[in-house]
């Protein structure tokens, strides 16, 4: 070997540890990622009274039927969960579950824009169970920066995945056995899809929200949200479907210290708006779909 | 001309050729982030394999493998070959061997970013080009091949032939940054899909033209029709993979998880790219080798490459 040739070899060596340092560095939070929590700390909190929002949704149409998921990759999961299907669209007599509900905008009676006031973080965790080889629950709401608890209860190793636009993305595996996981996300985003690299099939969603005001439809597709202040919201619901999920959105007016009906409606024969926020920006094909 | 060294080297470009097939199969299962260490999984050496830690875990190991048996090829070189440009590409092979492990492991780290993804790819093309290459240079036929002579008047084929690698190497980028640009789950970039056809129409006529020239011009001579019409056929079964693959892959997002055909038709897309790739490597050095770049530099041609010193130049 020459010298001008080991020069460059270790020239290269030299760069290519470098690079791989950087890589192992971590993610510290970045101040736009801290701005939620900081902001909710200078705001009012709300104090008057309160109405709720409630309604049912319903799924107009023959539902998709569950897909058959092949886990011969994973003996355990067989095993635990025979019988596993695609849990995307759960429909029960023509009400649809699963589906996020939630105020995305609009402005107290009398007062500031409901993102104005600052709404306290539960102290209380939202668990997120890996159960069968599978999310329960497949849609949950937490607020900025409340905790989250995943737990693994199954006999085979899991890896949470969850892949936001505005947080931080993590990927952490998680043993048989092993203590929960506890996460929380800084900032607000509808919502996050979460995987599972080690089972592709398993997916998640979470909604993070800066208020309280959130739910998901039940098995029967009903939904209440209480504790809203009177005033005039745009209210979204979200459910799981395409590239980035489909969206309803009606504007309810809330009496105070009453409740406001916010009936909603998916499948064939509605009209969908095109999400708020991009979950996953993929184009469609021109070929087959309009963009 | 050392018959060793030649067999190792194409066992080396084989095992190469097994990796490229073990790394597609970890994108199209979309196992890349089944562990979120490196170069630990899941802080083992040999963890339990399930799921698609079988896949990205198993991808690895072939890579440890590839990277041991680049290492012992480079000693090979180095005390074997006398040729200081070979030596210096057996250098080559294992600088870039290291590299692609570290842009293997970034990938892991920074979890899939599409630039390094891309890159990790593109590296495995020209690593597995560079395996393939180290195999034609300490051939016998590359060792004995005698100088030709080229039709005057004519566009040199080894200009057509490296028109036709680069058209190649272009679109193996644009495929690669297609492929990892999403997951099976969603569907892919409208923009990057018409590149990529756009990219097999050029190098359907590069390549078809380059290989058409040869097949016309030296039917006669095995050295060069053989990669030609090897390319050839490649390039016809790519075409029809790619068309296989695009249909799989366009229902694929609303399949429960990754499913065969679309993983078998998209990992022989892959793997078929990178043999149209390598025989065209094959095809083009061969013409550098036997063929002069201008008919009346035919001598100073064989000077400047220093390959014809143990080379009978036909009077």
């Amino acid at each position: 070997m020459n010298r001008q040739t080991k020069v460059w070899l270790v020239l290269s060596i030299a760069l290519s540890l470098l690079v791989l340092g950087s890589a192992c560095g971590g993610g510290a939070p970045t101040n736009k990622e801290s701005a939620d929590a900081g902001a909710s700390g200078a705001a009012q909190a709300y104090s008057g009274a309160t109405g709720t929002i409630s309604g049912v949704i319903s799924y107009n149409g023959t539902p998709p039927a569950p897909k058959k998921i092949d886990t011969t990759a994973d003996a355990v999961c067989g095993q635990k969960n025979p019988n596993l299907m695609t849990d995307d669209t759960i429909v029960k007599d023509g009400k649809l579950a699963n589906t996020f509900v939630y105020i995305k905008e609009g402005s107290v009676e009398g007062g500031k824009k409901i993102g104005e006031y600052a709404w306290t973080t539960p102290t209380t965790e939202v668990q997120l169970d890996q159960n069968g080889c599978h999310y329960a629950p497949h849609v949950l709401g937490v607020m900025v920066n409340q905790k989250l608890k995943i737990t693994n209860s199954d006999a085979t190793q899991h890896n949470i995945h969850p892949t936001p636009k505005l947080n931080t993305e993590w990927n952490q595996t998680q043993a048989n056995g092993a203590p929960p996981i506890e996460k929380s996300f800084t900032r607000a985003e509808q919502l996050i899809p979460v995987k599972c690299n080690q089972h592709p099939w398993m997916k998640a969603y979470i909604g993070v929200m800066k208020h309280p005001f959130f739910k998901v439809s039940n098995d029967t597709g009903a939904y209440e949200i209480s504790g809203v202040p009177p005033g005039t919201y745009t209210v979204v619901a979200w459910r799981e479907g395409g590239a980035n999920g489909e969206e309803k959105t009606m504007q309810v007016t809330v009496p105070a210290s009453g409740s406001a009906k916010a009936d909603f409606a998916f499948g064939a024969a509605t009209t969908s708006t095109k999400p708020s926020l991009q979950m996953m920006p993929a184009i469609e094909f021109p070929m087959l779909h309009k963009r | 001309m050392n018959r060793g060294l030649n067999r190792f080297a194409i066992f080396v470009a084989c095992a190469t050729f097994f990796l490229i097939i073990a790394g597609a199969l970890v994108t199209s299962n979309d196992a890349g982030l089944a562990t979120p260490d490196w170069p630990l999984s899941n802080g083992q050496v040999f963890p339990k394999m399930v799921g698609n830690l079988f896949w990205e875990h198993g991808h690895r190991m072939v890579a440890t493998t590839v990277g041991m048996l680049t290492i012992v090829l480079t000693i090979y070189i180095l005390s074997k070959e006398k040729r200081s440009w070979v030596r210096k590409l057996g250098i080559f092979a294992l600088l870039a061997v290291i590299a692609q492990g570290l842009l293997g492991g970034l990938t892991v780290k920074l979890m899939l970013p599409l630039a390094v993804s891309t890159a990790h790819a593109t590296l495995a093309q020209l690593f597995f080009c560079t395996t393939v290459s180290l195999a034609v240079f300490t051939s016998r036929s590359w060792i004995e091949a005698r100088p030709l002579e080229e039709e005057k008047a004519t566009l040199p084929l080894r200009y057509i032939c490296t028109a036709a690698l680069v058209t190649i190497f272009l679109q193996l980028i644009i495929g690669a940054t297609l492929r990892h640009s999403a997951t099976w789950d969603q569907h892919l970039p409208t923009e990057l899909i018409l590149a990529h056809i756009g990219g097999a129409l050029a190098v359907t006529i590069a390549l078809g033209s380059a290989s058409l020239a040869v097949l016309r011009r030296h039917k006669d001579e095995v050295f060069l029709t053989r990669p030609a019409l090897f390319a050839l056929v490649l390039l016809i079964v790519q075409l029809s993979l790619g068309i296989a693959a695009y249909v799989t892959r366009l229902a694929s997002p609303s399949d429960p998880q990754p499913l065969n055909p679309m993983i078998s038709i998209t990992v022989a897309h892959v793997a078929c790219g990178a043999l149209v790739f390598v025989s065209t490597i094959v095809l083009t050095l061969r013409t550098y080798r036997v063929l002069p770049a201008r008919p009346a530099l035919r001598e100073s041609f064989l000077q400047d490459y220093g390959i014809g010193q143990d080379v009978h130049v036909k009077s």
